[in-house]
């Protein structure tokens, strides 16, 4: 088996990965915490690639970054084509995983837990450091897991915005479609094994990190008074 | 409103607070000033008192007015004066919340040692984990501890970051009586030690004669009288504060007479006598009289001058115990029911039972009329 592809593919999601994280987890926290005008819309907009045809997403991306688009003519920024392009796709199709889990970890943490840090004399940046993410993690994690695993698997605007150059821009799902379409069975079958366990074990772990362990059990929490 | 001694607590106040909030479907009118004491702010569910917490806590911005402690500024909003608007993590108001807010995912040392930093920061742990006499439980997470431990734990915590005022929201509520108790004891310790402020939320009464010193009652979003718990107790200032203090045998009647003797109420057809006060002829007025107050009369001795006014005959419908004797039910002429309070010993030679009549004296110097 060829294990070019496989390389690339870690890659490709490690950046994509880092990517979620970075842009999706304050965008969670900020869906969680606070209300803003259009936030339903932002909602919106970060699901959109759940539900749109990847093509599409792709072909949105080759706008962005194509040809006479702003990152070309005033940045210099050739992205199409190299891994980076598909590390950008893979990203933004687990983007909304990420996203929606996370948030509704970060909105399950009880609000007096972060109300206390605060009198004891925490920042906002501490109150989320020590208290809101330490008891979201594993809903976060949830979502790491989840959106990593759909961007290994991301194949149509991957397509659209970096081909499939073997060796430099073809990863597995890619791979995998090459090696059909030139009857390579034996290759094909190594790869769809690959990638269904990659897959089965990523919702396996994620089952584990939803049930949560006694240790972080949250206190109940009576009837409040308003507001 | 009434405020009683205001004058005199004004003196050695550390917080004063007059503020305003307004919500789509509630407000919330505070004026309170509060010295190295304990304040128990007592009132139904509902009725502001978290929030009234949490504005001066700095977790809730109100629309307008000033809280100040100990001369800072910790909140002013007015037409003409520049916002201020101190952070909940610079005011140094300790506030433990209700059900504790204690962080699961840290054990009772860490929660201690939340708030604080620096070299000598195990140490102060340590000390305070002493303090509450959980040393030997520091590594337990908050799941593992009691409801009282928790509870300690909790005050801990808001020991360690050094508060210039303690804030206690329901906080042995949930826990039973021997515990709560212990807590409480603890609580006043604790205060006259370290001198500060502390506003303690409640709406049981048991709690607010235990622990307090002044009494704030709230309903609806407004302070409706705030003076020495005693005092509120026996002089509620409205028919709505004696209502939600939960005093029983309130009634309304009117008033035929008022001259220098006294006050001649008609309690539904029942004449009754009350101490002379500056209420007009024909007003209705709402009274009451404290269950331990009402004389059940030995029919063979004579009477003495404090039980002979205001006799009515009753029967016995209901005797249950409480904690200390017994508590009767009887219907009066009237058709309206009574509640009387004894000691277990004091009736004892007259046998009573479920049906029988007896004479009572209402005693006229404990009949307390509220001329709202």
């Amino acid at each position: 088996m060829n294990w070019q592809p496989l390389l690339l593919s870690l890659q490709v999601t490690a950046v994509a990965t880092v990517l979620m994280v970075v842009c999706g987890l304050p965008l969670a926290l900020l869906l969680a915490r606070r209300r803003f005008r259009g936030a339903a819309l932002v909602e919106t907009l970060v699901s959109l690639p759940l539900v749109l045809p990847p093509t599409v997403v792709g072909y949105y991306l080759l706008l962005v970054l194509g040809r006479g688009s702003p990152t070309v003519e005033w940045f210099g920024w050739r992205i199409l084509f190299t891994w980076g392009a598909a590390a950008i796709a893979s990203a933004i199709m687990g983007f909304p995983l990420f996203v929606l889990s996370a948030r509704a970890a970060i909105a399950g943490v009880d609000p007096a837990l972060e109300h206390a840090a605060r009198t004891l004399g925490s920042s906002e940046i501490e109150v989320t450091s020590r208290i809101t993410l330490p008891l979201a993690r594993r809903g976060i994690l949830a979502g790491l897991v989840l959106g990593a695993t759909r961007a290994l698997g991301e194949f149509g605007a991957t397509l659209m915005v970096a081909g499939s150059i073997p060796g430099r821009t073809q990863t597995l799902p890619l791979a995998l479609y090459d090696a059909v379409q030139n009857r390579q069975y034996a290759q094909a079958n190594g790869m769809v094994l690959l990638l269904t366990v990659l897959a089965f074990v990523s919702l396996w772990a994620v089952r584990r990190f939803e049930q949560p362990r006694q240790t972080y059990a949250v206190p109940a929490v009576g009837p409040r008074e308003r507001p | 409103m009434t405020y009683t001694n205001s004058a005199s607590i004004a003196a050695t106040s550390c917080l004063t607070a007059d503020f305003a909030l307004q919500r789509p479907d509630f407000s919330l009118t505070v004026r309170l000033e509060v010295g190295a004491e304990i304040l128990v702010l007592f009132g139904p569910s509902g009725s502001g008192k978290t929030t009234t917490l949490n504005a001066l806590a700095g977790l809730v911005a109100p629309d307008h007015g000033q809280i100040t402690l100990d001369g800072q500024i910790l909140f002013r909003r007015d037409h003409e004066a520049k916002l201020v608007n101190v952070p909940a993590r610079r005011r140094r108001v300790g506030y433990v919340f209700q059900n504790y807010a204690l962080f699961p995912h840290l054990t009772a040392r860490e929660n201690i040692g939340f708030p604080l930093r620096g070299p000598d920061r195990q140490s102060r742990v340590d000390e305070l984990l002493e303090r509450v006499n959980l040393a030997h439980l520091a590594d337990r997470y908050p799941h593992e501890l009691s409801g009282g431990q928790q509870q300690r734990v909790a005050i801990a915590r808001t020991l360690a970051s050094d508060p210039r005022m303690m804030l206690l929201d329901e906080p042995f509520s949930a826990l039973d009586t021997a515990v709560r108790q212990h807590l409480q004891r603890d609580l006043m310790a604790l205060q006259r030690e370290l001198r500060l402020p502390v506003i303690y939320v409640t709406h049981r009464l048991e709690d607010a004669f235990a622990v307090g010193q002044r009494l704030a009652v709230m309903h609806d979003g407004q302070l409706e009288q705030v003076g020495p718990i005693a005092d509120v107790f026996r002089y509620p200032a409205s028919p709505q504060v004696a209502e939600i203090m939960g005093i029983p045998n309130l009634f309304r009647a009117r008033v035929t007479t008022a001259h220098a003797d006294g006050l001649v109420l008609d309690w539904d057809g029942l004449e009754l006598i009350a101490l002379p006060q500056a209420i007009a002829a024909d007003s209705l007025v709402t009274a009451y009289i404290r269950p331990e107050d009402v004389k059940i009369l030995y029919p063979d001795r004579p009477l003495a001058d404090a039980v002979r006014d205001n006799l009515v005959t009753g029967r016995i419908v209901t005797s249950r115990p409480h904690p200390g004797g017994r508590v009767l039910h009887l219907a009066l002429p009237n058709l309206h029911e009574i509640e009387v309070r004894h000691a277990a010993y004091t009736y004892a030679p007259l046998g009573l039972q479920v049906g029988d009549e007896v004479r009572l004296s209402l005693r006229r110097d404990a009949l307390v009329v509220i001329s709202r």
